[in-house]
């Protein structure tokens, strides 16, 4: 097997290191779900349905939101 | 006065504070009137002896404007409540909005109108019945002095003096507590007469005595206590209803055995202790609790506290046992009550004020001038309150966005961006609509709640370390 042969078989990966703001971005998205988790929780115990119910689509709608940017972004990457 | 527990962090503070502090982050510098917070040690502080957050600051004077040389001692007949009522529309008036409000609950009554069914009606008339002991201003005199025990009195330090009283209150049942010295200015805040008719006269005597005609307070007991005592917010959310008025009645009476427990605690220490004669008698009952700190008055003439909103009434006793006093607070309540105006739009009977700024104009004689206001129209709504509720009303509390449960962390959120970013109040008079915060809850429903005792949360003022 000559240099030549050899240099076909390889594989190369490129690496692409997001930005830093990406992981902020990520820390606020993580912090907003925890507060609107908390507060559909408590709502409930606050016996405030509608306002439970708001927390609650707050939650899913950001939850939705970070996992669908998350597969596109992987996705991405592959 | 610092404790050593009040300077640890629980992990239940730590979670709000980063949260708070990542919200100020994102909001930007804070104004100029805030506090920045820099460390643990602030995170929470003790304004009028209470453990507050760091966003209640004390301050010299009270966010009401005060013109004392322009204050009289007022005529506590001259309220509009009860008998009061009468002096302004005339007794044969106020005998058939009376008889209106009583035909109003029967009607009910037999209609089976949620809020008004025999179970409700038959719990409100419970809730006046004080089993605990009888109301006066000398307070029952049953203890043992310490005279009589062959020891001295106690002594201490103001500061010690206002720790135990606060500490004993406290146990017996109140809120929040605070002190203040009577001096030129706040004698002005004792009645004149009480709703019964006695004079209030101060006299240099030692002791407190009462006759026919005159209650006398000595000279030398120059402290008032004041006391807030927690409503049941879940059942005031059923206003107008006698199933929301009911907790203004356990109140009453738990104020009640509040003031004769504190009346014979410090009888036994050695002291005098002077209470209320009859319901929201001896002084005026706001304006001592805005003097104390215990909170700021708001839009519906009323107090709102930083704690628990407008979801408690207020006490008063006088003291010859000598107490650090307390300053008034701004937590941004009374700017707040500027944009807000919920309540006003509530009010069923157009009785609060929808002007952007406090008066020094009364409305009427119910009101007593020398402060900046938003003074009501107690005629409407006292009329309101027999003709259409045949209760005591209290939807002005009930809607209040600072009618707050403590368990959601956005609440103390949203009242440290009240006392710290003003120009927010508008988004989050919205968002409160938004939420539905302040709407009627089902009378009917408040049957099948699994509420704590008295219906409230006695936790929210604690240092839960």
């Amino acid at each position: 097997m000559n240099n030549h042969d050899q240099q076909d078989n390889e594989e190369y990966y490129k690496i692409a290191r997001g930005p830093w703001y990406q992981w902020v971005l990520w820390a606020v998205w993580l912090f907003l779900e925890i507060i609107f988790l908390q507060a559909a929780v408590a709502s409930s115990k606050e016996l405030e349905p509608r306002a439970a119910i708001v927390f609650w689509l707050l939650f899913g709608v950001f939850a939705l939101g970070g996992i669908t940017v998350w597969i596109i972004r992987r996705e991405r990457l592959i | 006065m610092e404790d050593k527990g009040n300077k640890s962090l629980s992990r239940r503070d730590f979670l709000r504070i980063a949260g708070l502090s990542a919200s100020s982050i994102a909001a930007g510098k804070l104004s100029s009137n805030s506090s920045p917070m820099t460390s643990v040690e602030v995170a929470k502080s003790h304004t009028a002896g209470n453990l507050r957050p760091w966003w209640v600051q004390t301050v010299d004077e009270p966010t009401t404007e005060i013109n004392w040389d322009g204050m009289q001692r007022y005529d506590a007949r001259m309220t509009a409540r009860g008998q009061g009522f009468a002096n302004y529309i005339g007794q044969a008036e106020a005998d058939r909005l009376t008889e209106i409000a009583n035909q109003v609950k029967k009607q009910r009554l037999d209609n089976n109108v949620p809020g008004y069914t025999l179970k409700d009606q038959a719990i409100n008339a419970a809730q006046s019945a004080y089993t605990f002991g009888s109301r006066s201003f000398l307070g029952p005199q049953n203890v043992e002095t310490p005279m009589e025990r062959g020891v001295p009195s106690w002594t201490g330090t103001a500061e010690e003096a206002a720790q135990i009283l606060r500490a004993a209150m406290r146990h017996f049942g109140a809120a929040t507590v605070g002190f203040v010295e009577l001096n030129k200015n706040t004698r002005k805040l004792i009645y004149s007469y009480d709703p019964d008719g006695k004079e209030i006269v101060f006299e240099n005597v030692d002791e407190a005595y009462e006759t026919d005609g005159k209650r006398v307070i000595p000279d030398k007991a120059k402290w008032v206590i004041v006391y807030t005592v927690q409503m049941s917010s879940e059942s005031l959310k059923r206003a107008p209803t006698v199933i929301a008025e009911q907790t203004t009645r356990l109140a009453y009476g738990r104020a009640l055995d509040i003031q004769i427990k504190t009346q014979e605690f410090i009888r036994g220490l050695g002291y005098q202790c002077l209470g209320e004669a009859s319901s929201n008698s001896l002084g005026i009952s706001p304006a001592f609790a805005v003097m104390v700190g215990l909170g700021e008055l708001a839009r519906h003439n009323r107090l709102i506290t930083p704690e628990f909103g407008p979801m408690v009434r207020v006490f008063k006793m006088i003291t010859d046992l000598r107490v650090q006093p307390d300053k008034p607070i701004d937590a941004g309540i009374m700017k707040f009550c500027k944009h807000c105006k919920k309540c006003a739009e509530a009010c069923p009977a157009s009785a609060l004020s929808f002007d952007d700024e406090p008066s020094w104009d009364i409305q009427g004689d119910w009101n007593n001038s020398g402060h900046k206001a938003y003074f009501e129209d107690s005629i409407k709504c006292k009329t309101f309150q027999r003709e259409n509720a045949a209760t005591n009303c209290g939807i002005c509390f009930a809607v209040c966005p600072f009618a707050k449960k403590n368990k959601v962390w956005i609440h103390d959120w949203v009242k440290t961006g009240i006392a710290t970013f003003p120009f927010l109040d508008g988004v989050i008079r919205s968002m409160d609509d938004a939420f539905s915060y302040g709407a009627q809850k089902d009378p009917e429903k408040w049957w099948q709640l699994d509420l704590p005792e008295y219906g409230i949360d006695t936790e929210q003022t604690t240092n839960d370390e």
